[in-house]
């Protein structure tokens, strides 16, 4: 290597801070040993720049340039090497600082122009950082960001002020969504939570735009242990024991007991063809969750409709009386009868009661007299029977309105024919037994010797049930005269009785307590059948156990039955023995235990984490003003009825 | 040595702390991604600050090795802090899937330039040559020059135009200016066997006179080849930057804009 290369008489001084280049160099050409100027001319169009020295011009070409020329300047004082100019050319630092700033103003220019793209386009954001998810999209689309970002409303000045005043998007979740309990709450519920705790909100568990199939951020099962104090590893390993009823903690809405069903009835010769070969004869997936049971008429008809249509009420009966109170010539006129027809007995007869029973519990309690006194009702039931013999039900019509505030003996007496009690009453009233021209085989009312009855057609047979709701609202708590409220509960019992009731519906139908104003209790009775429903924060997909265990593996494979299990439910009469204790409840089945839970999920096998069965929110549901948005509200449906349900993350 | 150690082991840790952090505050329902965007926007920032170091060297800030010491270690770093902060490798929004493009790209860039700032020099020194990139036009015109002497040299005394004649019609073209400019870069000898063809292709119709003066034309070509191949060399390490420096710059300022965004819309 030429140790001299670098000597500054061989090299000019480089400038690499310099802007410009010399345009030959650019072209390969010889570089001109002055280089270009600061304003980026050419700065080689002479080779020098001669001095006056004396009165000579003196060459003072530098030596790298080959040193002063033979020729020397001219004598007007120029070079006398005179090369056309050349395009000096910006240096690499000069491009690089363009570039930058050129990437930066098109980085500016690119909001800008989405920023204005955006005033264009209502409901649009060039900034949305991802989709919404498809539960809220349509919202989104109609509404604009606004319905969850306030800040996105107004010019820009509040916009920029947005970005320094706290948003809180949280709140505006609740313009759509409702829980049971109060939404800032852990679980939505009044849980005792450690004082160290911060409060919830939604954005703590929720994402958004992150795509149409994602809102809820990826949960782990440690999350559950930051608040929890019972904290466990998994459910196979720490989770503790289910209780000692888990899953059935709460009485069911209709008593069936499962043991003498299918360990006694069903094997009985004369049911056994009538009854279902498995669980799903009667059961069936209604839901993703439950197995609800089948109709009565499908699955209970066959055996139940019989004893429902055996038990009758009997609205009045001719009790003994003590002596005739009913003035002959009336009751024959009101009859249409002659004193001397076959069968009046004669007006100086003795007079000797055709019945020795007591009034019916009804007719009691809508006269109000003591049964077992018949010279106490015989005058109230005497005259009653009179006016019966002249005005039909319309007597009794007026004595079941005065005990109701509303009028509601149309629906307790449809049916009833007026001809049969104006023949009856008319018929008790001479002290004779009623003869029916035939037998009531359809059911109805219907009057039979020496009483008014109604027998049930059909389950759910209205007037039974309008005599049974009847009797349910007439003990008042206040009622001063003690014995009309005694009468009254007696009714009541009769009714609800499994044996003597009107169709026996509490036999099936389960009868709670209620507590009304004032601590008093009234029985309540589950009319319609409930499906049962998951505990709180709970849940249990059916669907995704049935056939578990192989294709045709049964339902006992968790719920066993529990032969020893008491379940007698019914309500015979106040005091008696098979009294149901209105909340008290055995199931049939044995309690499920973790461990058979525990024979799938659990490590190395299935999904294990909290959130398969446990729900965080209590009860989730939507604003009414949220469903009445038609697209939204059919956006909804159409989520919920077709769609499955979202992975748990 | 040591020192670029600690320095790569203080980064890793830096991440590790940050994930076990994170990993935390998701357990607690927290908002991790507001820490982890601040810190790697401030690392970002800190990491740009190497450019504005190189034009105020005035100032007593440490020498640039120091600060491309900790720029690399650092620039991993914000990879991993990226991925920690967004949760996935590539995001859903049009803005937010630029705004990574920027951020892959300035990434790649830099991988880059450290690829080539660690092998690019070593390639130089084993050329046995030494040139001033700014100068490398006046030394092609030089042995450019000088071949062109050699040749009228060669013509005058051997009588004979064979040599000048392929000269002008082959070797001129590769004497004039930098060639085969991706094949040094990527470490070839595309160019050598390209003027030993040329050569070859004549040495057997040359006389042994004419052959010494090939011989001095081979050594001048030699010389080309090293400024050739300084020139590529150079060239790519003083290009890079072109991509890497407006790509960091554009990052920084959708970062910001980013930044906007999420506190009017989000905190």
């Amino acid at each position: 290597m030429d140790e001299n290369k670098f000597s500054h008489n061989r090299n000019r001084y480089d400038r690499p801070d310099f802007p410009y280049r010399c345009g030959r160099g650019v072209l390969w050409l010889k570089p001109c040993h002055q280089g270009p100027t600061l304003k980026g001319t050419c700065g080689g169009t002479t080779e020098c720049s001669p001095y006056l020295e004396g009165d000579r011009w003196t060459c003072n070409r530098p030596l790298i340039a080959g040193g002063p020329c033979e020729e020397g300047p001219t004598p007007d004082g120029k070079c006398c090497k005179q090369h056309p100019p050349c395009v000096p050319r910006h240096n690499l630092k000069t491009y690089r600082r363009r570039l930058a700033i050129l990437t930066v103003g098109l980085i500016f220019a690119l909001i800008w122009i989405s920023w204005m793209a955006d005033q264009l386009q209502p409901n649009y954001f060039s900034f949305d950082p991802g989709p919404v998810s498809s539960s809220h999209i349509k919202l989104a689309e109609k509404d604009g960001c606004q319905i969850c970002h306030e800040s996105h409303q107004g010019n820009a000045s509040n916009w920029l002020k947005a970005a320094v005043t706290p948003a809180d998007i949280s709140w505006k979740c609740g313009d759509c969504h409702v829980f049971k309990g109060p939404v800032s709450l852990a679980h939505n519920g009044d849980i005792k939570k450690h004082p160290q705790l911060q409060d919830t909100h939604c954005l703590m568990c929720h994402r958004e735009h992150k795509g149409e199939g994602f809102s809820t951020r990826t949960f782990t099962s440690g999350q559950c242990n930051f608040c929890h104090k019972t904290q466990f590893k998994s459910f196979s390993s720490g989770h503790p024991q289910f209780s000692s009823d888990y899953p059935h903690i709460k009485k069911d809405s209709i008593n069936f007991n499962h043991v003498t069903h299918l360990e006694k009835h069903f094997l009985e010769p004369k049911h056994s063809k009538k009854a279902p070969k498995s669980c799903t004869g009667c059961h069936q997936l209604t839901k993703e969750e439950t197995m609800g049971s089948g109709k009565f008429e499908v699955i209970c008809a066959e055996c139940h409709k019989p004893q429902i249509i055996s038990k009758d009420l009997v609205l009045i009966r001719l009790p003994e009386l003590d002596k005739n109170r009913i003035d002959r010539k009336t009751i024959l006129k009101a009859c249409g009868i002659q004193s001397k027809d076959k069968g009046v007995s004669k007006e100086d007869e003795e007079f000797l009661s055709i019945s020795t029973d007591t009034p019916s519990l009804t007719t009691a309690y809508l006269l109000n007299i003591q049964e077992d006194d018949p010279e106490g009702y015989s005058q109230k039931l005497q005259d009653l029977i009179l006016s019966m013999a002249q005005d039909s039900v319309m007597p009794i019509a007026k004595l079941i309105n005065s005990h109701s505030p509303t009028p509601i003996a149309d629906k307790m007496l449809a049916g009833l024919n007026p001809e049969v009690i104006k023949r009856a009453a008319c018929a008790w009233g001479l002290n004779l037994e009623y003869d029916p021209p035939a037998k009531a085989s359809f059911g109805g009312w219907h009057a039979d010797l020496l009483e008014v009855r109604y027998t049930p057609v059909d389950h759910e047979d209205p007037v039974a049930l309008s005599w049974i709701k009847f009797a349910l609202s007439v003990v008042p708590s206040g009622e001063p005269d003690e014995m009309k409220r005694k009468r009254a509960i007696a009714m009541r019992d009769q009714m609800l009785s499994i044996k003597k009731g009107v169709g026996g519906c509490a036999k099936c139908h389960v009868v709670n307590e209620t507590v009304l104003e004032g601590g008093n209790k009234v029985p309540y009775i589950h009319w319609g059948y409930k499906e049962s429903k998951s505990l709180s924060y709970s849940r249990y997909s059916h669907t995704s156990h049935l056939d578990v265990q192989g294709k045709g593996s049964t339902c006992e494979t968790c719920h066993v039955l529990n032969k020893d299990a008491k379940n007698k439910p019914a309500l015979d009469k106040p005091g008696s023995k098979d009294k149901p204790a209105p909340l008290a409840f055995t199931s049939n089945f044995h309690a499920m235990t973790r461990q058979t839970c525990m024979e799938c999920h659990t490590q190395g096998k299935v999904r294990q984490d909290c959130q398969l069965c446990h729900l965080y929110h209590l009860e989730p549901g939507f604003r009414g003003k949220m469903l009445l948005a038609d697209d939204v509200a059919e956006t909804l449906l159409q989520q919920l009825t077709t769609q499955e349900p979202p992975a748990i993350n | 040595m040591a020192k670029i150690w600690t320095i790569w082991i203080s980064s890793s840790l830096v991440l590790l702390s940050l994930m076990v952090w994170t990993s935390q505050a998701e357990l607690k329902f927290g908002f991790p991604t507001l820490v982890t965007g601040w810190f790697l926007f401030a690392v970002l920032f800190a990491l740009s600050l190497f450019n504005i170091r190189k034009k105020l060297t005035i100032l007593p800030l440490a020498n640039s090795s120091s600060w491309l010491n900790v720029h690399l270690p650092v620039g991993f770093l914000t990879v991993g802090m990226f991925w920690l902060h967004t949760g996935v490798p590539w995001p859903l929004g049009l803005y937010e899937k630029f705004l990574t493009f920027l951020f892959y790209m300035t990434i790649l860039t830099g991988i880059f330039g450290l690829i080539i700032q660690r092998s690019f020099p070593r390639r130089l020194t084993q050329s046995g040559a030494e040139y001033i990139f700014e100068r490398i036009p006046l030394e092609i015109v030089e042995v450019h020059t000088k071949a062109k002497d050699l040749l009228l040299t060669c013509t005058q005394e051997t009588k004979r135009d064979t040599l000048a004649t392929q000269f002008l019609d082959h070797l001129d073209w590769y004497f004039q200016q930098p060639r085969f400019f991706l094949d040094h870069v990527l470490g070839g000898k595309k160019g050598e066997t390209w003027v030993h063809q040329q050569c070859s292709n004549i040495e057997t119709v040359l006389n042994p006179q004419e052959r010494t003066y090939l011989q001095k034309l081979l050594a001048l070509a030699h010389i080309k080849k090293n400024i050739d191949l300084h020139f590529a060399l150079q060239a790519v390490l003083k290009w890079w930057i072109l991509f890497h420096l407006p790509l960091a710059a554009a990052l920084m300022t959708l970062a910001v804009w980013h930044l906007l965004v999420v506190y009017v819309y989000f905190l």
